[in-house]
């Protein structure tokens, strides 16, 4: 077989098989569908019902899906399979198979990606639901989703190979750091509302500037022009975490071959 | 013919650490070869190499004739490696997990296919097709662990202590199925703590001490060195009188943990020995043929895989 056929068929195996997994998961399913949807319907609600927040509708679902679902889904997912590989000792065991590295690094992706749009399917038709509309293009909104996963797996790569060894660190990592930069990345609050201190602070965190991208899109229905400043803090982030994603990647693999 | 491997005066470091010191093996086609030795004797670390999850410092390792260097990930497809620890995915069924692996090693749909049900039959794992692979026994995962290894029809599959992990009962079972690969040809390296294991299903054995082999040969041969037939394992309350009689004999007296054992002519019963020992104050004492673990004792002089 041809090594770029092969690497297709490995990307192809590590996916499905990552999905397979992720449906058989029970607790993975609520983590990755019943949380996420149950804060959409619950900000949904609550700004639909007050006249003062109404306006504000658009824009916290559009949060709510780039911020908390997205964050724990894409990022919180690889850390997971990270840890999880880590945990069961297969990590070792794919280093005796012909698995090129790039394969599986490409079959998460891959996985996490899909993932991530049934997720944007499943939320934003309960969104529409409650009353949400999408104002932009739906090609820009798409390439901020995916420039956001993109980011989300690189780091995932990163905080999974150098610091999760077991699956329960996931949930305290991912708690312990996820929720203060959801909060900071005005994913639950405008950031207006924030003491001027929060709002300089706020600035150097990369969920800001995809929550303000994806936003702006699907709730201001704003343009290229307009975001240019926000989609290329995103483009550069997203390189910058795949690089490091990948540099984890490597380091985990010459780690866990001499275990 | 040329071997299927052979380590040619491998040296490893970790660190300072001077794991594997001129370590020298040959393994043919179809035979089955056991390294035995203590822990931290390098015994993993020669699998390891030969699976390409470590490279060696200095010394040739070559794979059905080419350097293992040049292999690349070639060599990945020649090699099966099965280890104690079951690393499957256990939300999967068991033919999930051989579909996978077959396709990491690029068998096409149609012969992944094949593959798997030929492997599911052999190792009896249809009886839990619908089962995952989490709710299995510690036997059975093993079972698995090993078909996957030989998803991809290896020339030479590396077992890493393939039984220390599970119940007598699924010992035995594994057992049985290594031995039906040694009948079918397969060509099998593996390392063990069960002396009793290797001289079941070894054709050859390789003894290491300190990163490299002191002894080698077939179970025969092995046992050919020692210095007896029989031993016999004795207690006395007068130690120093039982070796002195011992020795008056021509008998040779080891002494391991604390436990005498004499290595007899085979022509010794135990009415023959109790008459010879006759006035050591001895309390206890058994009689068996001499056994891969004399050889072992003998050779390596260590008594740390004595069960």
């Amino acid at each position: 077989m041809h090594t770029s056929h092969l690497v297709w068929v490995q990307t192809l195996a590590v996916a499905q098989r990552l999905l397979l997994e992720q449906w058989r998961q029970k607790r993975g399913l609520i983590f990755w569908a019943v949380f996420p949807s149950t804060m959409m319907l619950l900000f949904g609600l609550v700004y639909a019902h007050n006249d003062s927040m109404r306006a504000g509708l658009d824009a916290a679902a559009a949060g709510i899906l780039i911020g908390a679902a997205l964050f724990f889904s894409c990022l919180g997912g690889t850390v997971a399979v990270i840890a999880a590989e880590r945990e069961r000792g297969t990590l070792p065991r794919l280093l005796t198979t012909p698995l090129h590295p790039a394969a599986y690094f490409l079959g998460v992706v891959m996985a996490q990606l899909l993932l991530a749009l049934m997720q944007v399917v499943m939320l934003y038709s309960i969104a529409l639901l409650i009353g949400v509309q999408y104002h932009g293009s739906l090609l820009l909104g798409g390439v901020v989703l995916l420039l956001s996963v993109f980011s989300y797996v690189g780091m995932g790569f990163f905080l999974g190979a150098r610091f999760a060894r077991r699956s329960e660190e996931v949930v305290v990592a991912l708690s312990a750091i996820g929720v203060p930069l959801l909060v900071l990345g005005g994913t639950f609050f405008p950031l207006e509302i924030m003491p001027q201190s929060m709002q300089a602070v706020a600035q150097i965190n990369p969920m800001l500037h995809m929550n303000q991208a994806f936003k702006g899109v699907a709730a201001y229905g704003m343009g290229l022009d307009e975001l240019r400043f926000e989609l290329t803090f995103l483009v550069v982030f997203c390189g910058l975490s795949l690089a490091l994603g990948i540099q984890s990647y490597r380091h985990l693999l010459g780690v866990d071959k001499t275990k | 013919m040329t071997a299927v491997l052979e380590i040619d005066n491998v040296h490893k470091w970790f660190g300072s650490h001077h794991v594997l010191d001129g370590f020298s093996l040959r393994v043919g086609p179809g035979e089955v070869v056991g390294l035995l030795g203590p822990n931290g004797c390098g015994k993993s670390t020669v699998l390891n190499i030969v699976s390409k999850l470590l490279s060696c410092d200095d010394g040739q390792v070559r794979l059905m004739g080419e350097p293992l260097s040049e292999l690349g990930h070639r060599a990945r497809g020649i090699v099966g490696v099965c280890s104690q620890h079951c690393a499957l995915y256990p939300d999967l069924l068991p033919a999930e997990n051989l579909r996978f692996f077959a396709r990491l090693y690029g068998l096409s749909d149609k012969e992944g296919t094949q593959r798997v049900a030929e492997l599911m039959r052999s190792f009896e794992l249809d009886h839990f097709a619908s089962t995952r692979v989490g709710q299995l026994s510690g036997g059975w995962k093993q079972r698995l662990h090993l078909a996957v290894s030989l998803i991809h029809r290896p020339k030479l599959l590396v077992l890493d202590e393939p039984t220390a992990a599970v119940d007598l009962e699924a010992r035995m079972d594994l057992w049985r199925l290594i031995e039906g690969l040694r009948d079918s040809g397969t060509t099998l390296l593996l390392t063990s703590h069960h002396l009793v294991e290797a001289q079941r299903l070894c054709s050859r054995v390789a003894l290491m001490r300190s990163g490299k082999v002191v002894a080698e040969g077939s179970v025969p041969e092995l046992l050919a060195r020692v210095p007896g037939q029989a031993v016999a394992k004795v207690q006395s309350e007068d130690h120093a009188a039982l070796m002195q009689r011992a020795l008056d004999l021509g008998w040779t007296v080891r002494q391991h943990t604390g436990q005498l054992r004499l290595l007899l002519p085979g022509d010794l019963g135990l009415r023959d020995i109790v008459e010879a020992l006759d006035g050591t104050q001895v309390s206890a004492v058994s009689v068996q043929a001499v056994t891969l673990e004399d050889a072992y004792l003998e050779l390596v002089g260590d008594s740390s895989l004595l069960g």
